[in-house]
C-alpha cells in the first residue's frame, strides 16, 4: 500500500475523473489529496473487502464536498476500478458529488455540512463506552466551522475526553463565495479549538511527513483529550491556475484546461 | 401515560445494556427510574439537539440502540435534517421521542407546541410514525419500535387524559383500532382520533351515541385496507388530531377516501424514497418515474378514455 498513494497520481485521478464528469469542487479535493494519503497509509485500520468490520477504524469525510480526494485514494488501493472514475456522474452509476454512505469505503452521507462531526463523535463515544480501541477521524471544511453544530459536537468530545476522536481541519482558508476571513473570520481557531479540551496540532496540510508524525504524535498522547490537527492547504494545490483561486469551486474543466492540468502534474 | 414511558424505559434498558437514553436536558422527573436502575444508560447531551441526533446516528453504527428524547418542538422539528441525513438515509435504529406534542406547552407559546410534526416525519423515507392515545397504545408502541430495529418517531402529548383500553394491547405496526361501529347503518359516520385526541373522541361518542371509533395510534406505516374498509363502510369519516389538518391523520384517511370516491384521484410525484443513483436531471426524473414518458403513460394507464 506504501507505494501506491502517490500525491500527484491521486491528483491526476482527481482531474480525469472531474473532467470526465464535468464536475466542480475540484479545488475542495485538491487540497485533501494529503491528508487522505497519510491516513489510508499508515493510520486507518479499515479493510475495504470487509467494510462492515466491526473492528474498523472510521474515516468520515464530513466536508463531502472533497470527497472526489477520497475516490482518487480508493482507486489507488484498487477498490475502484478505472471504469469506473471515467463514468463518473454518468447516468445509473453509483459515485455522487457529494460523501454518501451506500457507496462502499464512504462511512456517512455529508455535504450538507455540520453532519460528519457529530456522527463522527457518536462513533467514537460508542467505541469509547465499549472500552475498545478503534480510531475516529472526521475531516471538516475550515468553512464548515460556520456551522454551529460542529462547535456542538467539538464541546460534546472535548467533555466526553473522546481520545479515540481525530478531527483534520482542512484550512485552505476559502469557502464557496469567498476568502473565510471576510465571512466568519478564523484567527484565534487552534485557541478557540484547545480552549474545548483538545489536543490541537497546526501545520502544512500538504507536508505528509508531518501529517504522519503529528497523528502518531497525538494518539499516542493518551491524555484524555480528543486531538485536532489544522491542516494549513492551499484551495486547488497542485494546479498553478487554480491554487488560492475560489473560482475554482466552481469552474469546471475543458479540454485545453485538463491539458495544461495534467502537463503541469507531469513536469 | 409519563408513568408507563419511564417504566417502559428501564425495562428495555434492563433488558439490553445497548440501549442508552440521550435527553437534550429535557424530562425532568421522567428519567429517575433509570438513572436509578441504569445510571450508565442514560446520557444528558445538554441543549444541543443537532448533535445529539447526530451522535444518536454515530452510537447506533457501532451497536448501541439509541432512544433520543426531546419535546417534539425540537425533535423532530428542530433537527429534521439530522433525522433525515443521519439516521434514516441509513435506516439506523434510533427511536425519537417527542413529548409535549400538540398544545401540551400551552402557556409557554409557540416555541414550544408543536402541531406540524407528524406532516414532516411522514414525509421522510423510511421512518416509521406512531402516535399512541394511552397508556396501553404507549406500551404497544414501544415494544413495537424497539422489535422493528429501524428509525421511529413516537409522538407523546396530553398524558394525563385517561384511559381509553383497559388492557394490553397487542396490535400490529400499522393497524387501526376498531373500539365501536357506527350504529347508524343508512347514515354511517366514524370518529378516526390519535393520540390525546382519543379520550376526547370516546366523550363525543357518548354524546353522539351513533358514532363509530377507530383509534389510530400507528400513522406510518398504516394499514391501508383497514382504511378502504372503513371508507366503505361509512358514508362520513371524520378525523380528529391535535395536530395540522395539513399532512396529520386527516390527510392520511384522505389520501385512501380520495382514491374510492367518485372523483378519483390519481398522485403523481416522488413515490417516498430517496434517489438510487447518480446521473443528470433527466436521468433523476425518469429514476422516479416523473420524466415526461413516464407521466404520459402513467396518465394513460389510469384514465385510458383520453388516449
Amino acid at each position: 500500500m506504501q507505494n501506491t498513494l502517490i500525491a500527484k497520481k491521486i491528483r491526476k485521478n482527481i482531474l480525469d475523473m472531474a473532467f470526465s464528469g464535468s464536475t466542480v469542487h475540484l479545488g475542495c479535493a485538491l487540497c485533501l489529496v494529503e491528508i487522505f494519503a497519510v491516513i489510508y497509509r499508515s493510520h486507518l485500520n479499515y479493510d475495504f473487502f470487509n467494510p462492515s468490520d466491526p473492528a474498523r477504524d472510521f474515516l468520515v469525510l464530513s466536508k463531502g464536498h472533497g470527497v472526489m480526494a477520497q475516490y482518487a485514494c480508493m482507486k489507488e488501493l484498487g477498490w475502484l476500478d478505472e471504469k469506473t472514475l471515467s463514468n463518473y456522474f454518468a447516468d445509473g452509476t453509483d459515485l455522487k458529488g457529494l460523501s454518501d454512505s451506500r457507496v462502499q469505503g464512504l462511512e456517512v452521507t455529508s455535504g450538507s455540512l455540520g453532519h460528519g462531526l457529530s456522527v463522527g463523535a457518536g462513533i467514537a463515544f460508542g467505541h469509547h463506552l465499549k472500552k475498545v480501541n478503534q480510531k475516529t477521524f472526521v475531516i471538516v471544511g475550515d468553512g464548515e466551522l460556520n456551522e454551529g453544530a460542529c462547535w456542538e459536537a467539538i464541546q460534546f468530545a472535548g467533555h466526553h475526553q473522546l481520545q479515540n476522536l481525530m478531527i483534520v481541519v482542512d484550512k485552505n482558508n476559502f469557502q464557496a463565495m469567498d476568502a473565510t476571513s471576510e465571512i466568519i473570520n478564523q484567527e484565534n481557531l487552534k485557541i478557540q479549538i484547545e480552549s474545548f479540551n483538545f489536543n490541537v496540532v497546526d501545520l502544512d496540510g500538504h507536508d505528509e511527513q508531518a501529517l504522519d508524525q503529528a497523528i502518531q504524535d497525538l494518539f499516542d498522547l493518551r491524555n484524555n483529550k480528543p486531538s485536532c490537527i489544522i491542516a494549513n492547504t492551499v484551495k486547488g494545490k497542485g494546479i498553478s491556475f487554480m491554487e488560492n483561486k475560489n473560482e475554482w469551486h466552481y469552474l469546471r474543466l475543458d479540454q485545453a484546461l485538463y491539458e495544461s492540468a495534467i502537463s503541469e502534474l507531469e513536469t | 401515560m409519563r408513568d408507563t414511558f419511564s417504566s417502559k424505559l428501564v425495562e428495555l434498558a434492563q433488558s439490553n445494556p445497548q440501549v442508552l437514553l440521550l435527553t437534550g436536558d429535557h424530562g425532568y422527573g421522567l428519567f429517575n427510574g433509570l438513572r436509578e436502575a441504569q445510571p450508565q444508560q442514560f446520557i444528558n447531551m445538554g441543549i444541543a439537539e443537532q448533535n445529539m441526533v447526530g451522535v444518536a446516528a454515530g452510537l447506533s453504527r457501532v451497536g448501541f440502540k439509541p432512544i433520543v428524547y426531546g419535546l417534539s418542538a425540537f425533535v423532530p422539528i428542530r433537527v429534521l435534517e439530522q433525522i433525515k441525513l443521519d439516521v434514516c438515509h441509513d435506516n439506523l435504529p434510533v427511536i425519537f421521542i417527542g413529548d409535549g406534542a400538540g398544545f401540551v406547552y400551552s402557556h409557554l407559546g409557540t416555541s414550544h407546541q408543536s402541531t406540524e410534526d407528524i406532516a414532516v416525519t411522514r414525509a421522510i423515507p423510511n421512518l416509521i410514525v406512531m402516535s399512541p392515545g394511552d397508556r396501553f397504545e404507549l406500551s404497544r408502541c414501544m415494544d413495537l419500535a424497539y422489535a422493528e430495529n429501524l428509525p421511529v418517531y413516537i409522538r407523546l402529548g396530553k398524558a394525563d387524559r385517561g384511559d381509553v383500553h383497559s388492557q394490553n394491547l397487542d396490535f400490529n405496526l400499522g393497524d387501526l383500532i376498531f373500539l365501536k361501529k357506527p350504529t347508524d347503518v343508512t347514515f354511517s359516520v366514524t370518529l378516526v382520533a390519535t393520540g390525546s385526541m382519543l379520550k376526547l373522541a370516546t366523550m363525543l361518542c357518548k354524546r353522539f351515541p351513533s358514532l363509530g371509533l377507530v383509534s389510530a395510534p400507528s400513522l406510518k406505516p398504516i394499514n391501508e385496507e383497514q382504511i378502504r374498509d372503513l371508507c366503505l363502510n361509512n358514508q362520513t369519516i371524520i378525523t380528529l388530531e391535535e395536530h395540522s389538518i395539513v399532512g396529520g391523520l386527516g390527510s392520511i384517511i384522505s389520501d385512501v377516501a380520495a382514491t374510492l370516491a367518485h372523483a378519483t384521484v390519481k398522485k403523481l410525484g416522488i413515490q417516498d424514497r430517496f434517489s438510487e443513483h447518480c446521473g443528470s436531471y433527466e436521468y433523476l426524473l425518469n429514476e422516479h418515474k416523473i420524466d415526461f414518458d413516464s407521466l404520459e403513460d402513467a396518465i394513460k394507464h389510469h384514465v385510458p378514455s383520453l388516449d
